[in-house]
C-alpha cells in the first residue's frame, strides 16, 4: 500500500493533475460568472460609464423586472474603444443583449447583421412621436434596428462680458441666428477683446470629426448624396464650407490646437473657461462646468447658419444585438426605456435632451438651465434628414475617419479647400467601393 | 520490486512532471493569447472580412491592396522617422545616465528610481498628461517658454512639430529602461580591466571606448532590438496625443492597423498589415542576430 499525500504529483499522475486543473478552472469560471438562477431570463444592458445614467438604467431595469417575473437585468459598462469592444464581443457571441450606441456607430452593425430587427416589440404609436430624422437613425428598409433615446446638438455659447464690450446682442430665436458672415465679423471683434482667439468648436477627438458636418449642410451641400451612399463632397457648396472653415484658422479666429484630431478633451470648453475665446459652438455637456466656474457670465444663442440651418447629431439609440439569447425580451426592454414616461425620467436625471418630439424642457423639469435646454431642443429640429441618413449609414465609421483626415489637412492649410475636397472624394470612394 | 525501488520510481515520475507543472500555466497563456491569435491572424489576412469569423477567402487580395493604398507609404515613412527619432536617442541618453549613475553619487538610488518611473506609467496616462503639458494654448511647456521670453511653439498642431513632440515624450518614457539595462551591464564589467588600463595610462574616454563599449555591445544589440520593437508597437501615446494628426503627419503603421481593423472594419486587411509589421520585425531581428554573430567572431 502506498503511503503518499493525496495531492502529491507522484500519487496523482499526469492525467490526475490535468483533470484536477480542469475541474479547478471550471469551478473558478463558474464562481466568477455570477449566473442568475436557472430558468431566469437574463438580459445584459451596456451603457457608457456615466454614473447617473447607470443608476437611471438600473432603476428602469428594476421596474422592467417587476413587470416581467422570471427575468433579471444587469446594467454593464461599455469599456474602452467602442468598435474594438463590440466587434470582439460579437465574435465571441458575448455581446450584451441591449446596447447603447451612437447614431454614427449604429449603421455598420445594422447592415452587417450584428443587430436584430426589433420592430415587433415597438408599439405603433412610437413612430408618430419621433421626427423623421430621429426615427431614421434606427429604421432601415427591412426593419427597426434601434430606437433613438436621447439627443444633443450644437448651439452658440458666448461670454456675456465679451459681447457687452463689443456691443453685440446675440440672437435668441432660431430665425435670427447669425449667418456665417455675421458670425465671423463678431468673431473678429471677439478676438480683439480676448487677445487670443475668437471662438472654438466642440470636437473631442478624431471620432467626433462629424460634428463639423452640419456646416456642409448649412451651406446647401451634403456629405453623401440622396441615396445615402454616394460621396458628394465635391460640390461647390461643400468646397465653400471647407473654405469657410479654412478662414477660421487662416484669420487666427480659432486655435490650431482646436481640431478634431488634435487637442484631447473638449479644447473649446477649456479655451472658453480660460477666457481665450469669447464664443464656442458646442453641445450641452459644457453647461455644468460653465455654471460651476463662470456662473452668470455665459449665455447661449442658436447655432450659426448660412443658406440653411443644421446642427450636430448627438445622442444615443438603444439596440438589441445578435448575441442576445432572449431578443424579444430585450426588445421589450428597449421599448420600455424609450417610452415617453421613461424617456422623461432618464432625461431629467441625466440632463439629456429627449428624442421624442412631444417632450419639452417643461415636461422634463430640468434642475437647471431650463431655457437653454429648450433652446437645444428647438435646435434639434434643424438636424437635417440627409445628414442623419449619411451618418447612420453602413460605411460611416470609415467615412468619418476620412472626413477627419482631410478636414484636418484643409483647416491647418496643408491642402486647399478644393484639393481637400478632391482627395476626400477619392478616399470616400475607395471606402464605399470596398 | 522493493518498496524503496518503487518509491524511487515514483519520485522520478514526479520529477518528470515538475517541469510541466511549472511551464504549464505559461504555455497555456502563450497558446491562448499568442499562438492561437497568430494562427487566426494569418488566416484572417487571406480573407475579406468586416468582423471576426465570417470572412470570404480572397487569397492574396489584401496584400495586393496594399500596393495601391497611399496611406501605407505615409504610415511606413512616419514609422521610420519615429523609430529613428526614438531608438538611438533613448539609448544614448540611457547610456549617459547609466554611466553617470554608476558612480558613487549622493542620492543616486533616488535618481535611478526617478528616471525609471516614466517606464512604469501607462501609455495612456502619459499621453493625457503630455497632451496637457504640450497644449499650445494652456500647456505648461509654452507658458515656460513665454516666461523665458521665448515664443510659443505649435507642439502638437504643426505637422513637423507634432512628430518631434511625440519623439520627445517617448524618449522620456524609455530612457529609464535603457538606463537600467545599461547600468546592469556596466556593473558586470570586471573592474580589474579598467584599473589595469588606468595604470597603463589610458584616459577615461579611452577606457570607455576600448573596454566598456565593446563589452556593452551585446547589451546594445538587445536594447536596439527591444527599442525598435517598442517603437514599432508604439500606439497609445500617439493615439491619445495626436490621433495620427495633424493630417497624417503622425500616423504610424500600428495605428493604421488599428484603424483598418476597428474603424474601417477591414479585419482581413488589418491582419495582413499586421503580418507585414511582423515581417519587418523579423527581418530586423535576423539582421541584428547576424551582426551579433559577426561581432562575436571578431572579438
Amino acid at each position: 500500500m502506498r503511503a503518499s499525500h493525496p495531492l502529491s504529483a507522484t500519487a496523482m499522475g499526469r492525467r490526475g493533475f490535468i483533470a484536477l486543473a480542469g475541474i479547478s478552472i471550471a469551478g473558478a469560471l463558474a464562481a466568477c460568472s455570477g449566473s442568475p438562477p436557472s430558468g431566469t431570463k437574463h438580459i445584459r444592458l451596456s451603457t457608457w460609464n456615466i454614473p447617473t445614467d447607470i443608476a437611471s438604467y438600473q432603476a428602469i431595469a428594476d421596474a422592467f423586472v417587476a413587470k416581467h417575473p422570471g427575468t433579471s437585468v444587469a446594467v454593464e459598462v461599455t469599456t474602452g474603444q467602442f468598435h474594438q469592444w463590440f466587434i470582439t464581443r460579437l465574435a465571441a457571441d458575448l455581446a450584451p443583449d441591449v446596447i447603447r450606441i451612437t447614431p454614427q456607430q449604429i449603421g455598420r452593425y445594422a447592415a452587417n447583421g450584428s443587430l436584430v430587427d426589433i420592430s415587433g416589440a415597438i408599439p405603433d404609436d412610437y413612430r408618430g412621436d419621433y421626427s423623421d430624422p430621429f426615427w431614421a437613425i434606427g429604421a432601415r428598409e427591412d426593419g427597426v434596428y434601434g430606437v433613438f433615446q436621447h439627443t444633443d446638438n450644437f448651439i452658440t455659447y458666448f461670454n456675456r462680458g465679451v459681447m457687452d464690450r463689443i456691443g453685440v446682442t446675440p440672437p435668441t430665436a432660431l430665425a435670427d441666428a447669425w449667418t456665417w458672415d455675421e458670425f465671423l465679423e463678431i468673431a473678429t471683434e471677439t478676438k480683439k477683446v480676448t487677445g487670443r482667439y475668437g471662438f472654438g468648436y466642440g470636437w473631442t477627438g478624431p471620432e467626433t470629426a462629424y460634428r463639423w458636418m452640419p456646416l456642409v449642410y448649412q451651406n446647401g451641400g451634403a456629405f453623401l448624396g440622396e441615396d445615402g451612399e454616394t460621396p458628394s463632397m465635391d460640390t461647390e457648396e461643400a468646397v465653400g464650407a471647407l473654405a469657410f472653415g479654412r478662414r477660421w484658422y487662416e484669420e487666427g479666429l480659432v486655435s490650431t490646437g482646436n481640431l478634431s484630431k488634435t487637442g484631447g478633451g473638449d479644447v473649446a470648453r477649456n479655451l472658453f473657461l480660460t477666457g481665450q475665446i469669447g464664443m464656442m459652438l458646442n453641445n450641452p455637456e459644457s453647461m455644468a462646468q460653465l455654471d460651476e466656474e463662470m456662473p452668470g457670465e455665459w449665455g447661449t444663442a442658436p447655432m450659426i447658419r448660412n443658406a440653411g440651418e443644421a446642427s450636430d447629431l448627438g445622442g444615443n439609440a438603444l439596440a438589441v444585438t445578435k448575441s442576445s439569447r432572449h431578443p424579444e425580451l430585450a426588445a421589450e426592454l428597449v421599448a420600455m426605456i424609450t417610452s415617453r414616461e421613461q424617456m422623461r425620467f432618464f432625461c431629467h436625471e441625466g440632463n439629456w435632451l429627449p428624442a421624442r418630439s412631444s417632450l419639452d424642457a417643461e415636461d422634463i423639469g430640468y434642475a437647471a438651465n431650463s431655457d437653454t435646454m429648450q433652446r437645444f431642443i428647438d435646435q434639434g429640429a434643424t438636424i437635417p434628414l440627409p445628414m442623419v441618413r449619411a451618418q447612420s449609414g453602413e460605411y460611416f465609421s470609415s467615412l468619418n475617419a476620412v472626413f477627419a483626415d482631410y478636414l484636418d489637412l484643409c483647416l491647418i492649410g496643408q491642402l486647399s479647400p478644393r484639393d481637400a475636397s478632391r482627395q476626400m472624394m477619392e478616399a470616400m470612394r475607395s471606402v464605399t467601393a470596398n | 520490486m522493493s518498496l524503496r525501488t518503487e518509491r524511487a520510481a515514483d519520485r522520478r515520475r514526479g520529477g518528470r512532471l515538475v517541469p510541466y507543472v511549472f511551464a504549464g500555466p505559461a504555455a497555456l497563456l502563450f497558446l491562448a493569447f499568442s499562438l492561437i491569435p497568430i494562427v487566426i491572424a494569418i488566416g484572417l489576412s487571406f480573407q475579406d472580412t468586416a468582423s471576426l469569423g465570417d470572412g470570404e477567402w480572397i487569397g492574396g487580395g489584401n496584400f495586393a491592396s496594399m500596393t495601391s493604398d497611399p496611406l501605407i507609404g505615409t504610415a511606413l515613412m512616419n514609422t521610420l522617422v519615429f523609430t529613428v527619432g526614438t531608438v538611438p536617442t533613448s539609448m544614448a541618453i540611457g547610456l549617459a545616465l547609466a554611466i553617470a549613475l554608476n558612480r558613487p553619487l549622493p542620492g543616486r538610488s533616488v535618481f535611478r528610481a526617478l528616471f525609471f518611473v516614466p517606464m512604469v506609467a501607462a501609455g495612456v496616462v502619459v499621453g493625457v498628461i503630455m497632451s496637457w503639458i504640450f497644449n499650445g494654448d494652456y500647456g505648461v511647456a509654452n507658458n515656460l517658454l513665454e516666461a523665458l521670453g521665448l515664443g510659443r511653439l505649435p507642439w502638437l498642431t504643426a505637422p513637423g512639430w507634432a512628430m518631434a513632440t511625440l519623439v520627445i515624450v517617448v524618449v522620456w518614457t524609455r530612457i529609464g529602461f535603457c538606463m537600467v539595462i545599461y547600468l546592469g551591464a556596466l556593473q558586470s564589467i570586471p573592474s580589474e580591466l579598467k584599473e589595469a588600463a588606468a595604470i597603463d595610462g589610458a584616459s577615461r574616454w579611452a577606457r570607455f571606448r576600448t573596454i566598456s563599449w565593446p563589452m556593452l555591445r551585446p547589451t546594445t544589440s538587445i536594447l536596439l532590438i527591444l527599442n525598435v520593437v517598442f517603437s514599432l508597437q508604439a500606439f497609445d501615446v500617439i493615439y491619445v496625443m495626436t490621433g495620427g494628426g495633424p493630417g497624417f503627419s503622425t500616423t504610424v503603421l500600428i495605428q493604421y492597423v488599428f484603424r483598418s481593423a476597428f474603424v474601417d472594419a477591414r479585419m482581413g486587411y488589418a491582419a495582413a498589415l499586421g503580418l507585414v509589421l511582423v515581417a519587418i520585425l523579423l527581418v530586423f531581428t535576423l539582421l541584428r542576430q547576424r551582426a551579433n554573430r559577426k561581432a562575436e567572431e571578431m572579438l
